[in-house]
């Protein structure tokens, strides 16, 4: 029952702060933390154990079967403390009702990612777009932005309703997420990947689906932009090896040369128009469409040791992106602006500042010692193992640019010359700075000791990885 | 051949007897009753009545019985749509505690109550007979009904209706003279008969049949009365329109496609009919974006939503009778719950099914703009709504019966309706300053109720859908 209440519990305190009348900023703030707070103690507690009751048995087999797998269970942790520092961060209008949000949200992906059935999955999926949806209304900057995260988004999980029908027709049952035993064949699998991968490659997101996500990105206040990039978009990742590379290996392999060109088109394409970005949030939107872009071409190596690599890397790229948008919130929140053109100088009068965006940057970077530099040298080492030495070369093009766009983000807003018409506001206050500590602490123990994370190869992924390297040999 | 009718036959008609009755007694009390009480006294008997039948109705769920030597069959099947009739006549029913002048409340719901007979009478009917007189009954109280507003809009509405509906009534009944030309008797039962298959009059009588059903479904391109109409009439007849002839409607269309027909005709003569589900999926909810008004809003969508209905029912699978049926309860639902809020917020005139109106709304009164984006939200079909579950459901069955188009039509449709539903939602959440949405009554207990029951059930439903079996229609 534990694993039920890390669905349960945001989401019912997510609703309760949605009705409440109190408008104690401090209150709503503290109930948001200490909810995210308790779903991370019990994500730990609750590790390995299962909750199910049957929900249909025609036309196919569905339950509410709930429980975390090998991979899913750091993915709960990373949503767990990207939450408490995105609402310990949250310093947004109507507060209340924009943590409740952030709750709700939270509550949906931690279904999604502890959902052992596919239509849960599916319901999951659906569900956590909505409050992107209603936060990008409220609070958002342009209404049509909303409209542009959620048709896009909602398409896919159409195509992944239509795909997990036919996958639930097809196979009998739907309650197969994190088991190794099920293997779909037939004429029809080709259109159920296809639905899959659209919903998964719409959410990662991945060139050409993305023009959704720089809007977004930018759009979103900073706290739930935080945890959307951070943590949402690794549902389509999750997704794709959850279930993807799970039950249609095969057709991973046949399929692998498409997923790989669009992953490096998106990767190159990601690096270079983040070195032109003038706002400082489309600088990090469209480095991680670079960084995620590495990841699918990482899985779709289908080589074991690049799939460890994606696996660290997102967890690194979701805390680095965390910290880079929680701290690029603060600076807007100071100087009401996140251009690039317009800012300076803040270094010398905010060091503190200065000095948490230079951690997070230099993670994104890939800096030697923060746990980025893990993922990104597992992945590159998996995909020349794989063979496709013309991918890990050309992924090593977006590395180089890392360093230009993030040293030009950083310069940008922390060093020159400072504007004079800019306000001169305090500096990161304890709050800010307690929001940050657990990402960038995270960032540290992750790049010196990344023996935590390589020891992941049990359970489901041990199922996943023994399935690939028979689909490669 | 003759029929001996005993007392077990009577005994079928119970419920539809007791509906007819509640609205006798209903006019007769409100010609006693004094003036200040006759609005609730009339509701309240209205409920009680149909609380009864729904009660009794129920006792026939797994004893299926042919009445009047197969006229009126009544068993799983029939109670099920009888019960989502009775449901749509209380939802209805309890608006008019917000809505309408006292002194006409009382013939209103009399007539509503004798409209649902009708649609009762649909939902057993075993003869071709049986489904034209539940028909007729159906909408001639309706015709009526839709004029009973003080707009010349609903003047037009019901002159519309009759119009429109008889000629609709004309098809079916030429259809149903030649489909008795053909197999000479007014029994469903013997359509059934495999020598008829080569026979003209079967197809054209059968395809003339059809059309008349398209028609009372509002299937595009028969569509055109239904978003008039329901902008026309008051807003507790197009609740109870939207869906007790949808139901009334779809059991006679699901007895004639499972039931009456000979075998190797269905797959030819239907297919026209799916496609035009698949179209009303597409052109309903392309409708649906243009619109100002809810009421017109919520016919195109009906239009679409009866589109995913048929497309359960394409193939005849068992377990498509069973999903079109979890479907329809579920828009049961979430139509009720959202003219219940309509309800809520709009004055004698009507004027709350204006989309200008809902404006700001979460502001006023934020538990009803939640409540409306639950119904909004299970239109669209997205979870935690029965109607999530109701089209995966819908998907699932009409892929595994061969037809994906359909599947597909109703993704591309269930994709365009979501803009139409989310601007309504988006207006609500808006803040408006000069938001000029009317307070929502201060205190209208039933109609707040039904909205919540709406709710619950909505949600209700997904994660406990109800196990149907013995639905399957039957003929004797």
């Amino acid at each position: 029952m534990l694993v039920l209440s890390l669905v349960l519990v945001p989401i019912v305190a997510g609703f309760v702060l949605l009705v409440l009348r109190n408008e104690n900023p401090v209150m709503s703030r503290t109930v948001g933390a200490l909810v995210a707070a308790f779903t991370f103690g019990a994500a730990i507690a609750a590790h390995g154990q299962e909750w199910s009751y049957r929900w249909l048995t025609r036309p196919f087999v569905a339950s509410f079967h709930i429980g975390d797998t090998a991979i899913s269970y750091w993915l709960v942790l990373l949503l767990a403390i990207c939450t408490f520092c995105a609402i310990l961060a949250a310093s947004v209008p109507r507060q209340r009702a924009f943590v409740g949000q952030m709750l709700l949200l939270e509550g949906a992906m931690m279904g999604l990612f502890l959902a052992r059935d596919l239509l849960l999955f599916a319901l999951f999926w659906d569900l956590m777009l909505l409050p992107v949806f209603f936060v990008l209304l409220g609070w958002g900057e342009h209404v049509a932005t909303a409209w542009r995260y959620f048709i896009y988004n909602f398409a896919g999980g159409l195509f992944l309703l239509l795909a997990t029908a036919a996958f639930g027709a097809l196979y009998g049952s739907t309650d197969v997420i994190g088991r190794s035993d099920v293997h779909l064949a037939g004429a029809w699998v080709p259109w159920i990947f296809w639905g899959f991968a659209v919903a998964f490659l719409v959410k990662t997101p991945v060139w050409p689906l993305h023009t959704w996500m720089p809007l977004t990105y930018s759009d979103t206040p900073s706290p739930m932009v935080a945890v959307v990039s951070a943590v949402q978009s690794k549902g389509g990742l999750y997704g794709f090896i959850a279930i993807g590379m799970a039950f249609m290996p095969e057709y991973v392999k046949a399929y692998a040369p498409i997923l790989i060109v669009l992953g490096v088109i998106s990767l190159l394409y990601g690096a270079f128009v983040a070195v032109t970005q003038n706002d400082a949030k489309r600088v990090v939107a469209y480095s991680s469409l670079s960084h995620l872009g590495l990841i699918v071409v990482a899985l779709a190596s289908l080589n074991a040791t690049a799939l460890q690599g994606a696996l660290i890397y997102m967890i690194a790229h979701g805390l680095f992106s965390a910290a880079l948008f929680l701290v690029l919130g603060f600076v807007e929140s100071r100087e009401e602006t996140r251009s690039l053109v317009r800012l300076g100088g803040i270094g010398a009068t905010n060091p503190r500042l200065a000095g948490a965006l230079c951690i997070a940057a230099l993670a994104a970077l890939g800096l030697p010692g923060l746990a980025g530099f893990v993922g990104e040298l597992i992945i590159l080492t998996g995909i020349f193992q794989a063979g496709l030495t013309w991918a890990a070369i050309l992924a090593l093009i977006p590395i180089v640019l890392a360093s230009a766009y993030m040293l030009r983000l950083f310069q940008g807003i922390m060093n020159g010359p400072q504007v004079p018409d800019l306000p001169v506001r305090r500096d990161l206050g304890w709050l800010e700075g307690l929001a940050l500590a657990p990402l960038v602490l995270a960032l540290v123990v992750l790049g010196v000791n990344p023996h935590a994370l390589t020891t992941f190869d049990t359970g489901a992924y041990n199922a996943v990885a023994t399935t690939l390297q028979g689909g490669t040999r | 051949m003759t029929v001996n009718v005993t007392s077990a036959d009577w005994y079928a008609l119970a419920p539809i007897s007791i509906v007819a009755i509640t609205a006798l007694v209903v006019l007769l009390a409100d010609l006693f009753a004094p003036k200040h009480v006759n609005r609730y006294l009339a509701i309240v008997l209205a409920v009680l009545g149909i609380v009864v039948a729904a009660t009794d109705c129920k006792a026939a769920y797994a004893h299926d019985f042919a009445a009047f030597g197969g006229a009126f069959i009544v068993g799983g099947f029939s109670v099920v749509f009888q019960e989502i009739i009775l449901i749509a006549a209380l939802g209805s029913v309890v608006l008019y505690g917000a809505i309408g002048k006292d002194d006409r409340i009382a013939g209103a719901i009399a007539l509503m109550l004798w409209s649902a007979c009708g649609a009762m009478l649909m939902a057993g009917a075993g003869s071709l007979m049986t489904i034209f007189l539940g028909i007729e009954l159906l909408s001639l109280a309706l015709y009526c009904l839709c004029g009973l507003a003080d707009r010349p809009t609903a003047r037009e509405a019901a002159f519309k209706y009759l119009i429109l509906s008889s000629v609709a009534s004309g098809f079916m009944l030429y259809g149903m003279a030649m489909l008795f030309g053909a197999s000479g008797s007014v029994a469903l039962a013997d359509l059934t008969n495999p020598v008829l298959a080569s026979n003209p009059l079967l197809w054209i009588g059968g395809g003339l049949f059809l059309v008349g059903i398209s028609f009372k479904l509002s299937l595009v391109p028969f569509h055109a009365w239904s978003p008039d109409v329901y902008e026309g009439a008051p807003l507790p007849v197009t609740a109870f329109m939207s869906v007790a002839t949808k139901a009334g409607t779809l059991a006679v269309f699901a007895r004639f496609v499972y039931a009456a027909m000979p075998s190797g005709v269905a797959d030819r003569l239907l297919l026209p009919i799916w496609i035009v589900a698949g179209i009303s999926m597409i052109a309903g909810n392309v409708g649906m974006l243009a619109q100002h008004d809810l009421k017109r809003l919520l016919a195109y969508s009906g239009i679409a939503q009866i589109g995913y209905m048929l497309a359960a029912l394409a193939g005849g699978t068992a377990l498509g009778m069973r999903y079109a049926i979890f479907y329809l309860a579920a828009y049961t639902f979430m139509n009720l719950g959202a003219f219940a809020i309509a309800a809520l917020i709009s004055d004698d005139a009507e004027q709350g099914s204006r989309l200008a109106n809902y404006r700001g709304l979460a502001q006023k009164s934020p538990a009803a703009a939640a409540l409306m984006t639950v119904f909004l939200l299970a239109l669209a079909g997205l979870p935690p709504t029965a109607g999530f579950l109701g089209k995966i459901l819908i998907l699932s069955t009409t892929a595994s019966a061969g037809y994906v188009w359909l599947g597909i039509a109703l993704i591309v449709g269930t994709a365009i309706s979501l803009y139409a539903y989310a601007k309504i939602i988006r207006a609500m959440y808006q803040r408006d300053e000069h938001a000029h949405t009317h307070a929502a009554h201060p205190f209208v207990p039933l109609a707040w109720a039904s909205a919540i029951v709406c709710c619950v059930a909505v949600v209700v439903l997904t994660f406990v859908p109800p196990a149907l079996r013995d639905v399957l229609p039957l003929v004797r």
